[in-house]
């Protein structure tokens, strides 16, 4: 016990020394996640770390900060020092906090390390939903108001930004219920508990496959390559594709600040973390779509997705503020 | 034939055999260590093991599971600092056994319902798996919501003496749980306008100042007493004595399996639900509840090792976690290029008997490590307390510090150390707050879902649990443990029988 007090002060005293001109990284890295375990954003993060920890040569302890739509887990890595030692591994939310009254903290206070992929936005059903395609659903919604339920997980989230495409083209009256992340609510639909949830393709796709879940539209202008015969929305409702393709993205951040030896460290680590066949493979196999951006070409991306996104919700009534108070300028 | 050979698999190859027995040992003792998790153990281990071949990643991750469950009863009983949120229950009777001179003996039969815990829930995954898991995600929120009201119940149980200062340490517990930003909306909670209360309040660090630093003051008030002299004759336990708390288990193991196997809760609520449970079956307990009852043990000890094998149920059937270790687990196996879903035992068979089978031999070695060495570590508490409590203290330190490496935990500890050590002071039960916390947001969250769903509408909330029968018994549960503990209960009771 004595042994095992003297062996913990120990270890704690190695984490709290730090070496001052010690090689980046000189101790473990302190990684958050900030959406729980078993969604995307976990799962793609927990997949191309390893490998970018082997070109890094240090430790990245991943840790799932979750909830207020991923502002926790922002924010801690905003608290903490620019030292490159706190890496934030986010979603695409906190492009949309400031529009949405969430928080006054997004990505522009962060430099991105990688914008590692895109999800495709599909829309799935549980096995017992009364319908089976996108315009069967909205028929039914129109005949049985409130009566369906969807997932939702929080404002500012993909269930809320493909429900406010939806509400743009066709006004659906519905019930949401939230859930702290798509994992969760994904459960939740299939345990019957929700009947529809917009969701990213990677985390319902084994779903699918294994017939737990129903597809009823991708939300994107061309079928995926991993499910040919789930039909596009497009493909029954063309008035969709001008806000098409869109989608969730998956990246990693430091804080602004973070000297650029090690930011350009952690760039290179994880350009060719993504490049790995084994990772390579996973993002095919989800069904996501490869980005792997660095430098001005995340930034841009970035931009462009903030600009359609925010004025898409905004249109929508979604949003507490306008875009244009943080210069955010239309498409 | 194709099942014996999976099974065999870790059985035969001397490396699996010996990586899932060195994560069993290093399992306990990262469970007996306060602030260290299962959850953060094999997180660490996914970037440690990646480029290892799957099979030996998933041994070891599988040992430090299985060895970190039963690890956390260790300082639980010695030291009244429960290891990891599913020892808390065993701190209330491991550690007044202890206190007694009985350490030794709790070690030991907690070793061996552990290992009859751990066995059954073994047992339900590989028999019951995909039925089990149907039934687990059939649970709807207003489900979870009554989970939660049953916990709460036990407030009732763990009041020694005042159940108006239980009820009080209770709601404490929920309102210290509900501090932060809400994860429904996005609204701060008791946050009094501060960036460091919007995460919330540690909950393993108030764990750790409530049970630990708490004890250590009170101790101080007889510092000068000599320690009890440790009893080290009985410690593995003998065969009537097992037999005896042979059903007990056995329920409270199936409790521990389908709580484990439910995707929202784990082997925390798991063990309180079964402490419950042992406090309503047992007729006549040979030591009160509280104050060192075996049963006391035996119920929570069985029920979160039996969590263990409830917990893969979900995730192998269907890739949804039963709890944070498997979510983690789910990671590991899309890295190592599988793709845990429902086609998993499909397409993977293999692998779901070489999980079963590991977890056997997790389970076995368990047993054998918990056994051995218990006579060191009893002699911790037989320590002269001007060297333990100064021990504790840097334990607990260190505990809360490594949960989240922040030193503000720190404070939150020693700050609601010297706050349960007030409470004890003037009589006000410690367990009730700590129930309180842990179910605080399972509690909130699926209240809120259950009624959103229902539109907003009790009446239509009410008719929805009457058409579901899981909601129905459930609810029945929940009225008959209610009335059960008023004088209502009492009256009809007496009617009946005069």
């Amino acid at each position: 016990m004595l042994m095992k007090s003297v062996i913990g002060a120990l270890v704690a005293l190695g984490l709290g020394v730090v070496p001052a001109l010690a090689e980046y990284p000189a101790k473990e890295i302190k990684g958050i996640i900030q959406w729980g375990a078993g969604g995307s954003t976990d799962t793609v993060a927990r997949a191309i770390t390893p490998h970018a920890q082997a070109v890094l040569g240090g430790t990245i302890v991943m840790q799932n900060v979750t909830g207020g739509v991923g502002a926790i887990g922002l924010n801690q890595v905003a608290n903490d020092a620019a030292d490159g030692y706190s890496i934030l591994f986010g979603a695409e939310n906190p492009l949309l906090y400031k529009v949405m009254g969430l928080g006054d903290k997004d990505y522009s206070d962060f430099v991105p390390v990688n914008i590692i992929a895109r999800g495709v936005p599909i829309l799935v059903a549980n096995v017992d939903a009364p319908f089976n395609t996108f315009p069967e659903m909205v028929a039914y919604i129109n005949a049985n108001p409130k009566a369906v339920k969807f997932g939702s997980t929080g404002p500012g989230g993909l269930p809320s930004v493909v429900t406010a495409m939806i509400n743009s083209k066709t006004p659906l009256d519905v019930t949401f219920v939230p859930y702290d992340g798509d994992g969760p609510a994904l459960t939740a639909l299939q345990g019957k508990a929700i009947d529809v949830m917009p969701a990213v393709l990677g985390a319902a796709i084994e779903g699918i496959r294994g017939g737990t879940m129903k597809p009823l539209a991708m939300f994107d202008i061309e079928p995926s390559p991993q499910l040919p015969d789930v039909p596009t929305i497009v493909s029954t409702n063309p008035e969709f594709a001008e806000m098409l393709p869109w989608g969730p993205f998956f990246g990693v951040f430091v804080k602004n600040g973070t000297p650029d030896d090690v930011v350009a460290k952690l760039t290179a680590a994880y350009a060719e973390a993504a490049t790995h066949p084994d990772f390579v493979a996973l993002i095919d196999g989800r069904g996501f779509k490869m980005l792997s951006l660095a430098g001005a070409e995340a930034e841009e991306f970035l931009t462009g997705w903030q600009s359609t996104t925010s004025w898409l919700i905004h249109e929508a009534g979604m949003t507490k503020a306008s875009p244009e108070d943080f210069g955010i300028v239309k498409p | 034939m194709d099942v014996i050979n999976a099974l065999l698999i870790p059985i035969l190859d001397l490396k699996l055999l010996g990586l899932i027995g060195l994560g069993t040992f290093a399992g306990i003792y990262v469970g007996a260590i306060p602030g260290l998790s299962v959850t953060m153990a094999v997180s660490i281990l996914i970037s440690f093991t990646f480029s290892w071949a799957v099979y030996p990643a998933i041994a070891l991750m599988i040992g430090i599971y299985m060895g970190g469950v039963y690890g956390g009863s260790r300082t639980a009983i010695l030291l009244n600092i429960p290891g990891a949120p599913s020892a808390i229950a065993t701190a209330m009777d491991g550690f007044p056994m202890a206190k007694k001179g009985l350490a030794g003996e709790a070690i030991g039969i907690v070793t061996v319902v552990s290992f009859l815990g751990g066995f059954i829930g073994i047992l339900a995954l590989a028999i019951f798996a995909p039925l089990l898991a149907d039934f687990a995600i059939s649970f709807q929120p207003r489900d979870y919501m009554m989970l939660a009201v049953l916990g709460i119940l036990l407030v009732g149980s763990l009041s020694e003496g005042s159940l108006v200062k239980g009820i009080f340490a209770g709601a404490l517990g929920i309102a210290i749980g509900a501090v932060g930003m809400d994860p429904l909306t996005y609204t701060e909670r008791f946050t009094f306008g501060t960036s460091g209360l919007r995460s919330g309040v540690s909950f393993v660090a108030v764990m750790i100042g409530m049970f630990g630093i708490s004890e250590g003051l009170m101790q101080l008030h007889t510092v000068n007493t000599a320690a009890v002299k440790q009893k080290i004759s009985s410690i593995i336990p003998s065969w009537s004595q097992v037999r005896k708390h042979i059903p007990l288990g056995m329920q409270t193991s199936s409790i521990g399996t389908v709580i484990g196997a439910l995707p929202g809760t784990g082997g925390d609520i798991a063990a309180l639900i079964a402490y419950d449970h042992a406090t309503r079956v047992t007729k006549n307990p040979e030591v009160p509840f509280g104050q060192g009852a075996i049963e006391g043990l035996v119920a929570p000890e069985t029920a979160n090792n039996a969590a263990v094998g409830g917990a893969f149920i979900p995730m192998l059937t269907l890739g949804i976690p039963g709890d944070a270790v498997t979510a983690i687990m789910i990671g590991a196996l899309f890295i190592h290029g599988l793709n845990p879903g429902p086609m998993l035992m499909v397409d993977q068979p293999n692998m779901f008997w070489f999980i079963v089978s590991a977890l056997a031999l997790a389970n076995c070695f368990m047993l054998i490590f918990g056994l051995t060495g218990i006579r060191v570590f009893v002699k911790i508490v037989e320590l002269p307390r001007a060297v333990l409590l100064p021990a504790i203290l840097l334990l607990s330190i260190v505990g809360a510090y490594a949960v989240n490496n922040s030193v503000n935990d720190v404070y939150w500890m020693l700050g609601f150390g010297v706050f349960g050590y007030f409470m004890k002071l003037y009589g006000y039960p410690l367990g009730p707050v700590i129930l309180g916390v842990i179910l605080s947001r399972l509690l909130d969250d699926n209240w809120r879902r259950a009624i959103i769903s229902d539109q907003e509408s009790l009446w239509m909330l009410l008719k929805g649990t009457l058409a579901s029968p899981l909601s129905l018994v459930l609810f029945v549960s929940v009225i008959l443990i209610f009335v059960s503990k008023t004088p209502l209960w009492g009256m009809i009771f007496r009617k009946r029988t005069a």
